[in-house]
């Protein structure tokens, strides 16, 4: 790899990681705050928004996507793990080349498969959230699934390179 | 078809992301029945149509923030103060802390990670044995499963449909029980190890109640505020999620905001990996459904098992092989859709089938190969994975005891739940 390419790499990492935790922190903290004011308002003032709740389930959406980005950059996603405690480590690194390139292609078949509903949702013109274009709302499923695709080649990319280098990193 | 699970199977067990398996059993599924894969996005949005999800988040991230904090440490000294002078105190202490922490904290494995490191010196310590110790540690890090506001709880609310706050009154009495047998237990291997009982000093409960006195109240805002009918349960998450931010980080000033994010982003990770497996799961359980697949499940366990009682015997003995390979949340999401109708023929209460689920569950995470309790502890205190196995078996032997009575006890759960 050269030094141009890896270094660019490595500030999409940095740029990426950045957005993630930035999107996170505003999406829980408004969360929190949204629910909590709900019940405020209810209480005190008995009323509330329409949309508040609509409008959190949305949120638990986005935090599904995002986090779940956020695992695959981590390494965290949930996984059966019968053999990395009982296989050499170089064999579970081979298998773990197999088993990611497998993930990155089904996020990138979730992901085009998105991609058309969204299409679909334009179309329509459906809308959440009172008169917000629903396909806004909804464009973080292509979207994760398309940077999950990426962050599982980058994945399988240091498994080889670990591979050849004779790493034999603790994968868990 | 044959050939595609056998290859499905091998990638799961060679460590492929569980929802990618998952999302492609669903879409193989979808592509025979000539059913757009479209539907797979479809389902996966649908996420956001599920009525109390953002509880999970929510309890999840206050979970973490407790962990954080020094709130593990107040709590062991404050259970200490109340129960550990009695002989055999120190274990007692261990469980019944361990319990309330992972209620709070969703069994993730944090609890033998933030409690374990103050429980198993300090039973060592005492001259508690080693082999003991260990297991304890190991052991505790999983119970409290059962009582509110736990994880699993919610989430088997959230699949089954069934009423979150029965969920939460239909565990205390098992999860006591659970509590009770370890107890004893525990007592009973210590009895030889006589030491001279502590005395019981009130200055030293009021001190240690004075120095928790803004996390005592946690309990009391999430159930009383639930059944109060104040608020709901994703609401009271919500609020809890604001008093542990406010208490940790303004008023004790345990965790600084330049921490949050990477906490936030910590237990949004855990959050994640969850609900990704919740929404690829929605589309093969909609396509199972689809295809009569639990119909045909009931057919054929209906021709196996004739009463009530062979039915449970059946079902635990799955659960337990069930719990054994797959973690407990991936275990909710895909199982519970299939074999609620088929429990509910045989005339089992959908809460009752929802404790039991997750009580054998929680023997999975002792069981091997996958036990998480069992490598977290292995890892934690640097013992091998044979050895905390070992010295595990005593409490699994346990608390399989335990699961065996609520299962075939349905009014353990059922007794504090109003009939309806």
């Amino acid at each position: 790899m050269t030094p141009h390419l890896k270094g660019l790499l490595e500030r999409l990492d940095r740029i990426g990681r950045f957005a993630e935790d930035v999107a996170l922190v505003s999406l829980l903290s408004g969360m929190i705050l949204l629910a909590v004011g709900q019940i405020g308002l209810r209480e005190l003032l008995g009323t509330g928004i329409v949309w508040a709740d609509e409008l959190v389930k949305l949120m638990v959406l986005w935090l599904a996507m995002i986090g779940s980005i956020a695992a695959c950059r981590d390494n965290r996603h949930i996984r059966i793990d019968v053999f990395s405690h009982i296989l050499p480590a170089r064999l579970i690194l081979a298998a773990r080349i197999v088993v990611d390139i497998f993930a990155a292609t089904v996020c990138a078949i979730i992901a085009w498969q998105a991609y058309r509903y969204l299409q679909l949702e334009i179309e329509f013109a459906d809308v959440v959230l009172v008169d917000t274009p629903a396909w806004l709302a909804h464009s973080v499923v292509p979207i994760a699934f398309a940077l999950s695709a990426y962050r599982f080649l980058i994945l399988v990319f240091r498994h080889i390179g670990d591979l050849i280098a004779g790493n034999s990193p603790v994968i868990r | 078809m044959i050939v595609a699970s056998v290859l499905l199977i091998l990638l799961a067990v060679f460590g492929a992301p569980l929802f990618a398996v998952i999302a492609t059993s669903a879409m193989l599924g979808f592509r025979r029945d000539d059913i757009d894969l479209m539907n797979m996005a479809i389902e996966v949005q649908s996420i956001a149509d599920l009525p109390f999800l953002a509880a999970i988040p929510l309890f999840t991230f206050a979970g973490y923030l407790l962990s954080e904090s020094n709130a593990p440490q107040r709590l062991v000294r404050l259970t200490g103060a109340i129960l550990g002078w009695l002989p055999g105190g120190l274990a007692l202490v261990a469980l019944a802390a361990c319990a309330f922490f992972t209620a709070f904290t969703g069994a993730s494995g944090v609890t033998i990670i933030a409690l374990g490191a103050i429980l198993y010196p300090a039973l060592q310590h005492d001259g508690y044995p080693d082999k003991f110790n260990l297991g304890l540690v190991t052991s505790s890090g999983s119970l409290g499963l059962l009582f509110a506001p736990s994880l699993p709880l919610i989430l088997y609310g959230v699949i089954a449909e069934v009423s979150i706050d029965n969920l939460f009154l239909a565990g205390i009495i098992p999860g006591l029980v659970m509590l009770v047998m370890l107890s004893g237990w525990s007592l009973w291997v210590n009895r030889g190890n006589r030491q001279a009982p502590g005395s019981f000093s009130l200055r030293k409960v009021r001190a240690a109640l004075r120095e928790s006195m803004w996390e005592i109240p946690l309990p009391f805002v999430v159930l009383g505020g639930i059944y109060s009918g104040f608020f709901a349960v994703s609401e009271a998450a919500a609020v809890t999620a604001l008093y542990v931010l406010v208490v940790e980080v303004v008023i004790l000033r345990e965790i600084s905001l330049r921490e949050l994010p990477r906490i936030m982003r910590a237990s949004m990770v855990l959050v994640g990996g969850i609900l990704i497996i919740l929404g690829v799961s929605l589309a093969s359980t909609n396509y199972m459904i689809g295809a009569n697949i639990p119909q045909a499940l009931l057919e054929f366990v209906s021709g196996l098992v004739t009463s009530q009682v062979s039915f449970l015997v059946l079902l635990l003995l799955f659960l337990l092989v069930l719990g054994a390979i797959l973690d407990i949340f991936s275990a909710i999401v895909l199982v519970v859709p299939l074999i609620l109708p088929i429990a509910a023929e045989y005339g089992i209460h959908d809460v009752h089938l929802g404790i039991v689920f997750l009580a054998a569950m929680q023997l999975g995470y002792l069981t091997p190969p996958v036990g998480l309790n069992l490598f977290i502890a292995s890892y934690r205190f640097e013992k091998s994975i044979m050895h905390v196995y070992s010295a595990t078996f005593p409490f699994l032997v346990i608390l399989m005891l335990s699961v065996i009575l609520i299962t075939f006890w349905p009014d353990l759960s059922l007794w504090l739940v109003p009939q309806s």
